[in-house]
């Protein structure tokens, strides 16, 4: 365990952050998407509460895979009581 | 390196430390494979979709059938993975891994087809631009999307403690395994956060793979087409795709086990146990095709009869006989007797079953089409090259994907089975507690 | 708003094909070519349907044009994902052929089959480029078209009675395919006005239309064939 230091380099850990950062634009993109087609159904009269039921569904779901790869991301580098003694 | 050799666990590692010369004969005809079939479809983009064998009535063929097909075996993977990570089986430890494998791969290859049978994939972002989520094939763009991104996550978070494993005792890739541990140190923290994690992700994956076949079922029974709109679509494609799922997740179970040696790891347990699965499922889709055809036929409406006839009877009877052979018949009788339900007869019954599934999407999207309300005079519609092409270049990135997966990755959750041999044993002891009164744990020396 | 139909008198109706044709002038509809056409490509927006009734030597043929019915609920603009087909303002089912992903899931949902797709880049005989009509978009490859009620049509004759200054009459927005029918069995016009002919008609006791139980509420009424 105490060769943790020289194992995380800062540029490995720009690209990890990078990734879950990837991921966030990503969902957002999604969001994005689905805010369009909701505003273009509103706007065309067709199909609003369709659109809404499953903008109501996808969203949430999406936000919670990424909030739960955050999840995992934080905890693998937050540095707790534990750890400070193995180093 | 010297460590791992001595290593219980080696056999798993094998695969990622040692390559033969087998590994890059098959990879070089994967690849060509993959090439000709990219270069089939560039032939289409150039033409147009006259290079397939579609025509006016016949608008859908191989590509939706095998858009259709794909996705079904994504099932498997998650599905299985998920459900027995629930309901904490222990022998689904070795299984987990190639069952969370097939599901990423197969629903990129599976997500691809839709474009592939585009007239104007230049123009897919007018889907987003301008999109309708009353339309049924948007729901399958959000609902695939979403699938692809839970099992993606949920192939990678259980992978963590593995690549870390990995980063620890080997010296290849360094940066690489770096990277995607993700600072994974096996503390108790970062193991409570990943079961955590897993939790989480185990639950909201199976809804979500649901959803995604019954919303391509969506596809077909929210026309009004006879022989497509039926009320029975989503559960049964859903039964259907979980039936191939498992049977593909058999058939690269045993062909890696006999490849990579890994008899140890999976045993024959498994496979009866997998096999016992494949037969419920086998129950279940006869079951529900048998709803389907009877109601169809008992009601005699005119549209409908003549697209049951054109199955039972006219020019698919080949097709629907062979199905009901491959997806029914032989798994009964292979699978209901012992000396019958070895590995080698597991494995024909899976192919035939994979096979048998695709002829069942063949016989779903296309008859309807043949048949259609008003009496035109169709031409029977017969797949050109460039689909066949297509078909095995999608059948190779699948092989390819896999390939590659077991070069960096082991195929079989190590820390998994670490993790059963040691707490495994405790947390079944205390199931056990909890179900019956005055458990005495006799004979066998491991409890003690 | 005019509710814009057809009646079509299958009594009339020889088969002779002269709408279709019509309608391909009028409309830029490109030659598939032989192999094509085998192959089951043709592209028509009218097509006529025939249905044989009884045994040879006492068949009885009836023909059916078929042009896109127009349907109120239309099964194709539900199913469309970039709306690319849709319901215009004039209650007609509108295509935009720029928008078209090309894939072909309206087709499919049609319970009539009345659209069809460009499988390759479609061609006119060079013979034939002087004869395209400048009202009519040219379509590219990859996209489903169907029959428009020859829309530039309507189009035309609205901006004609707004410069005159007038309303529309009957006789000012009629389609390609009436225009060249021998026997006028094709009556087009609005539906819901009194003065037009096709109101008469759509309430013949021979009226129906084709699967109406399928609560497409199509536009195009048949005139049932009275036999001697």
């Amino acid at each position: 365990m105490n060769n943790r230091k020289k194992m995380e380099s800062p540029w490995i850990y720009a690209m990890q952050l990078s990734s879950v950062i990837l991921m966030w634009v990503f969902v957002t993109g999604i969001i994005t998407w689905i805010f369009n087609l909701l505003r273009l159904s509103i706007y065309l009269k067709d199909a609003q509460n369709a659109t809404l039921g499953i903008s109501l569904v996808v969203i949430p779901v999406f936000i919670l895979l990424a909030s739960v790869l955050t999840y995992v991301f934080i905890g693998m580098h937050k540095k707790t009581d534990e750890q400070q003694k193995n180093i | 390196m010297d460590d791992l050799r001595h290593d219980k666990d080696y056999t798993l590692y094998k695969p990622i430390l040692e390559t033969d010369k087998r590994f890059y004969i098959i990879l070089l005809i994967l690849l060509g494979v993959v090439a000709w079939a990219g270069y089939m479809y560039f032939r289409q983009l150039q033409t147009g979709l006259g290079v397939t064998g579609l025509n006016r009535a016949i608008s859908w063929g191989f590509y939706i059938i095998n858009f259709v097909f794909f996705i079904g075996i994504s099932h498997a993977g998650t599905l299985i993975s998920a459900i027995l990570r629930l309901s904490q089986a222990e022998w689904r430890r070795p299984i987990t891994r190639m069952a969370e494998v097939i599901t990423a791969i197969v629903l990129l290859i599976g997500a691809v087809h839709p474009i592939l049978d585009l007239g104007r994939p230049d123009r897919i972002l007018n889907v987003f631009y301008y999109g309708r989520l009353q339309s049924p094939l948007l729901w399958d763009v959000t609902a695939i999307s979403m699938y692809f991104t839970a099992s993606t996550v949920y192939l990678y978070v259980p992978l963590i403690p593995d690549i870390a494993l990995l980063r620890d005792r080997t010296h290849k890739f360094k940066w690489f395994y770096n990277f995607c541990s993700w600072g994974y140190q096996g503390t108790e923290h970062h193991k409570k956060v990943l079961g955590k994690a897993m939790t989480i992700l185990m639950v909201i994956v199976i809804p979500v793979a649901v959803s995604v076949h019954t919303v391509i079922s969506f596809i077909f029974s929210m026309t009004i087409q006879p022989g497509w709109h039926s009320t029975i679509f989503g559960p049964y494609f859903v039964v259907g795709a979980i039936f191939s799922g498992t049977a593909t997740l058999l058939v690269v179970m045993i062909a890696f086990r006999k490849m990579y040696h890994f008899e140890n790891y999976l045993k024959e347990i498994h496979f009866q146990y997998l096999s016992l699965l494949l037969l419920i499922f086998s129950i279940f889709w006869a079951y529900f095709t048998f709803s389907e055809f009877i109601t169809g036929i008992y009601g005699n409406e005119p549209m409908e009869m003549n697209i049951i006839r054109y199955k039972l009877f006219g020019d698919y009877a080949p097709f629907f006989w062979g199905m009901v052979i491959l997806n029914f018949v032989i798994p009964i009788i292979v699978l209901s007797f012992k000396k019958l339900k070895t590995i080698k007869g597991i494995f024909l019954t899976s192919c035939g079953v994979i096979i048998g599934m695709w002829l069942e999407r063949l016989i779903i999207v296309v008859p309807s089409l043949t048949n259609p309300r008003l009496p035109y005079e169709i031409i029977p519609y017969v797949p050109s090259l460039t689909e066949c092409a297509l078909f095995m270049g999608g059948i190779s990135l699948f092989c390819l994907g896999f390939l590659i997966f077991s070069k960096l990755f082991p195929l079989i959750s190590i820390w998994e089975l670490e993790e059963g041999r040691t707490e495994g044993l405790q947390e079944a002891k205390a199931r056990l507690d909890s179900y019956l009164p005055n458990v005495v744990i006799t004979g066998g020396n491991h409890y003690e | 708003m005019p509710k814009w139909g057809m009646v079509i008198d299958l009594n009339k109706c020889t088969g002779c094909g002269a709408c279709v044709n019509a309608c391909r002038m009028e409309n830029n509809i490109p030659v598939v070519g032989a192999e094509a056409a085998q192959d089951g490509r043709t592209m028509d927006w009218m097509q006529i349907l025939t249905e044989y009734d009884g045994e040879y030597p006492n068949v009885r043929i009836t023909h059916i044009p078929r042009p896109c019915f127009q349907c109120g609920d239309p099964p194709c603009v539900k199913v469309c994902p970039v709306h690319a087909t849709f319901v215009n303002e004039d209650g007609l089912v509108g295509q935009v052929y720029y928008r078209c992903i090309g894939c072909r899931y309206c087709m499919n949902a049609c319970p009539y089959t009345a659209k069809c797709f460009n499988y390759f880049k479609p061609k006119i005989p060079e013979a034939y480029e002087i004869l395209l009509n400048p009202d009519v978009t040219r379509r590219m490859n990859g996209v489903v078209e169907k029959c428009s009620f020859c829309h530039h049509r309507l189009a035309l004759a609205k901006d004609t009675a707004r410069y005159e200054g007038r309303e529309l009459t009957e006789m000012d927005y009629q389609t390609a395919c009436l225009e060249s029918c021998p026997t006028q069995a094709i009556v087009f016009g609005d539906l819901d006005n009194p003065e037009h002919e096709v109101n008469h008609l759509m309430h013949s006791n021979r009226a129906f239309r084709l699967e109406e139980s399928l609560g497409t509420q199509p536009k195009v009424y048949y005139l049932k064939r009275e036999d001697k």
